[in-house]
């Protein structure tokens, strides 16, 4: 059987001419069953042979990504349409992209520039129109106050003051103050600082107007919108003058000329809203253009990516390989499964012709003492089985994979875990429209937990239908009982049922043919008596699983023909596990059978403390009391057995070994690396006797004491069990049957909605994580450590497929 | 009495399954005896869980008494 061994592997050493070199790596990567091995692992990066194409690719990838950053800043997608390419050239996809990027950053850059140029002449607008207002209304005022003050002097001209009125009339426009001012836009925020600020530094000689723009301006220099006024300031004198300008400038005030001449405004703000018309279209024909060119790439992009990335684990792969000194030739040293052996080599034969190389590649097996990496051939149905045991620890090379029971076992434990065969419906359904709607599930990209589940969308079928059966036999639907397989056992002792809830039901029929008797739930001894059922299924569960694990340990040994294993190990493991634990076993089923009254806790416990006493009433059949003296000496003689004999033996089997061998081999010194890792491996020459006897020691005291602790852990099966039950039974009867006692629809429709999500989320996705979990830990804690070794390495090929499925 | 008699029909659901997995199936000596390994774990599991509970109500100590009330 495939699945229960490793595939066997062979290490190989290919000699690639150099011409070919490219292709067969390339049909080997198509393959994908072929591991290499990196030859090269003492140069740096920059020491490799093909270090340069790495870095082309390096800075085609990098073009990549600028043109994805790009995209998504238009709000394009790339198109996931893979067009099959033939051929193509490594240079010219260079080319191409280094094209599209100059072109790319140029309009980049030509758009930033207009963009500004557009808002500068918005703002520009803005200005005028505004300050414009300002000295409109201002002149009007001046105007009418001016002709106030005429109108009044002429009304005062009187002999009052005859000097003052000349000396009034005197003041000629010359003497009048020149004004200069400063019109512009500052943000809002700042608005308040920029006017106090003003004030101070000025001494308070400037005057300030600001007036709100009502909707935001998008900001030349900064590029996004920010809400500002219009400003003019009003100051004479040049030294004011400069220190405006310097806090408009620290302020981040754009600063606009303006003519207070009105025919001029006038001009200026139709030629500013034809420019602004101008820009506009230019602006708009650039964003065309770039959308349309990111459109153009978008269309290739998944290809190309999938191209460079193709290229570079190629020249990385290339690097591993060592060149040979002629320079003629590289060789690659790696791991392929033997039943490859064919495919390998047709790939090489391919490669060499498809290049018109004059040599062909030579396929040579070598042999070593290395240990190979472990190979499962999965389909989708046992790989997410082989992924739950390779989590522990990947097999070691060849030793039994457990992966071939705990396909059943998981999910038969957690439906122990969960019996319940309407949660178990509930769960079936949900992953069947996983199932069937696997092909769009697995072209698109799910988040983490979604992933998870559609990864483990078989382990949740098993775990569904294994949970129906057993929630049939517990009786459970949403934890209502049934009698779906034929009459109860149990009855009324009379025709009212008044005695029922003192003495109880009588038994008039035989046994409830499938699964617990419907009368039991809700009844006052429902818990003593699941309890025990549950806790004593528990631990012949238990029991069975281990022995299952003790005895595929003897195939191991079988299979790598250690009889050590077998006679000191196995033999006397057997022994311990069935004398004790195995014999409480026996009486859980002889005492069901007979249906008698003894104390089990009783029995064992003075099986140790007492064996020689009488067992009294707790006897279940005849000669129990010898088969247990025999039982305890058996289990007591074992664990010397496991103890003492391997360390010596393996001491003498060592000598045996190393007898003679006084001498180490001569080193030559142009020894190929193989036989230098060869001698390593041999190079345990030292046996450590006390090492070794720890070890046994460790390993005896783990199994006896795991013996009792292990057994005890299966108890979790009654456990959480007892909690489904339990809960699933608290929502029903005190959410359902409460709300449906109202008679009342609302507070029934109200009860419906909360016992669903309590259904869903407490038992449906709690409780089935809880119970995976502790399915998972009992697997790979109690039955694992029976047999299981773990320590090997994974079989990780050079593959394009598994590339692909990495990156994205 | 009905123990066997159940026990016996696990056994021919056993063997008629993996009748059914091997027409169904048959893709090669290795995986026909993975799924032969599979079917037959399953019966044994399942059959397991029956007995379990049945012997255990076969001869009760204890028998339903019913709360107040019902």
């Amino acid at each position: 059987m495939d699945l229960l061994r490793s595939e066997p592997m062979q290490l190989v050493q290919l000699i690639i001419p150099v011409e070919a070199a490219y292709r067969t790596i390339s049909y080997l990567g198509d393959l994908g069953l072929f591991q290499f091995k990196d030859l090269n692992a003492e140069k740096s990066p920059f020491q490799r042979t093909y270090a340069t194409q790495i870095k082309r690719c390096g800075e085609m990838a990098r073009k990549l990504r600028f043109f994805k950053e790009q995209m998504t800043k238009a709000g394009l997608s790339p198109s996931t349409r893979s067009v099959a390419r033939a051929d193509f050239n490594l240079d010219d996809l260079e080319v191409q992209l280094a094209e599209f990027e100059a072109e790319l950053t140029e309009i980049k850059a030509n758009n930033e520039k207009l963009q500004r140029a557009y808002s500068e002449l918005v703002e520009y607008k803005l200005v005028l129109q505004k300050a414009g207002e300002f000295f409109y209304s201002a002149q009007n005022t001046a105007v009418a106050w001016q002709r106030e003050v005429e109108a009044h002097h002429i009304g005062e001209g009187s002999i009052d003051s005859p000097l003052l009125l000349e000396q009034e009339i005197l003041t000629d426009p010359s003497k009048q103050v020149k004004l200069g001012f400063v019109s512009g836009l500052v943000p809002r925020e700042k608005s308040m600082a920029f006017e106090r600020i003003l004030f101070r530094a000025t001494r308070g000689n400037v005057f300030l107007k600001q007036a709100l723009v009502e909707d935001c301006v998008i900001d030349p220099v900064l590029g996004e919108k920010i809400e500002k006024n219009v400003f003019v300031i009003f100051f004479s004198g040049e030294r004011v003058k400069n220190k405006i300008l310097k806090i408009c400038d620290a302020f981040g005030a754009n600063r606009y000329p303006f003519m207070d001449d009105l025919g001029k405004q006038y001009q200026m703000i139709t030629e500013v809203s034809r420019r602004l018309l101008e820009l506009k279209t230019t602006v708009d024909a650039g964003l065309l253009h770039w959308s349309n060119l990111l459109q153009t790439i978008g269309h290739q992009f998944e290809q190309w990516n999938h191209l460079v990335k193709k290229e570079k684990s190629i020249y990385h792969t290339l690097n591993m390989l060592s060149i040979d000194v002629t320079k003629k030739c590289l060789v690659a040293e790696g791991w392929c499964p033997v039943f490859a052996t064919n495919q390998i080599q047709n790939a090489l034969k391919q490669a060499t012709f498809d290049s018109n190389s004059q040599l062909g590649a030579i396929f040579q097996v070598l042999h070593t003492k290395e240990s190979p990496p472990t190979y499962f051939r999965t389909n989708k149905f046992t790989l997410p089985f082989q992924e739950i045991v390779d989590a522990y620890g990947v097999a070691k090379y060849q030793e039994v994979n457990p992966g071939v029971y705990v396909i059943i076992t998981f999910p038969f434990l957690f439906a122990v875990m969960f019996g319940d065969w309407g949660h178990g419906i509930c769960l079936l359904l949900a992953t069947l429209y996983f199932i069937v709607k696997e092909k769009k599930f697995s072209s698109q990209k799910l988040g983490d937990i979604m992933e998870m589940t559609f990864g483990g969308r078989y382990v949740i079928m098993m775990m569904a239908l294994f949970s129906i059966y057993t929630g049939l036999i517990y009786n459970e639907f949403f934890s209502v009982p049934f009698e779906l397989f034929g009459p109860s056992a149990y009855e009324c002792p009379d025709p009212s049922c008044r005695g029922a809830s003192i003495v109880g039901l009588i038994r008039v029929r035989p046994t409830y043919p499938f699964g617990v008797d419907p009368k039991w739930h809700g009844s006052r001894s429902e818990l003593p008596f699941l309890n025990s059922l549950k806790m004593k299924m528990s631990i012949l569960l238990g029991v069975a699983q281990m022995n299952l694990g003790i005895i595929l340990g003897y195939f191991n040994a079988t299979f790598f023909g250690n009889n050590l294993n077998i006679w000191y190990q196995f033999v006397p493991q057997m022994i311990f596990l069935n004398s004790l634990f195995g014999y409480l076993s026996l009486l859980i089923i002889v005492k069901w059978c007979m249906g008698s009254q003894a104390d089990l806790y009783h029995v064992m416990i003075y099986m140790f403390l007492s064996p020689t006493d009488d067992l009294g009433e707790n006897q279940l059949f005849v000669g129990q009391k010898m088969l247990q003296l025999v039982l305890l000496l058996l289990a007591l003689v074992s664990i010397p057995w496991m103890l003492f004999p391997k360390p010596f033996l393996l001491k003498k089997q060592h000598q045996e070994r190393h007898q003679g061998r006084s001498y180490t081999l001569l080193h030559s010194i142009d020894d190929s690396p193989e036989l230098e890792r060869h001698h390593d491996s041999l190079g345990h020459v030292e046996f450590e006797f006390s090492e070794v006897f720890v070890h046994q020691l460790i390993h005896t005291i783990e199994f006896v004491l795991g013996a009792v602790s292990n057994t005890a852990s299966y108890l979790r099966l009654w456990a959480l069990s007892l909690a489904h039950s339990e809960l699933s039974s608290v929502f029903y009867e005190k959410v359902l049957l409460l709300a449906w006692g109202f008679n009342n629809v609302v507070i029934l429709t109200i009860g419906i909605i909360v016992f669903i999500f309590a259904t869903v989320g407490v038992l449906l996705v709690m409780e089935t994580l809880s119970a995976f979990l502790h399915a998972l830990r009992l697997h790979w804690v109690e039955f694992q450590n029976k047999f299981y070794e773990g320590d090997g390495y994974k079989f990780y090929p050079f593959s394009f497929a598994l590339l692909t499925d990495e990156d994205a | 009495m009905g123990f066997f008699v159940t026990t016996l029909i696990f056994i021919v659901t056993g063997i008629i399954a993996s009748f059914c997995a091997r027409i169904c199936c048959n893709k090669g000596p290795s995986a026909n005896l993975l799924h032969l390994t599979l079917v037959i774990t399953a019966t044994v599991c399942c059959w397991m869980m029956w007995a379990i509970v049945y012997l255990a109500q076969m001869n009760p100590l204890i028998v339903p008494i019913l709360s107040e009330g019902e």
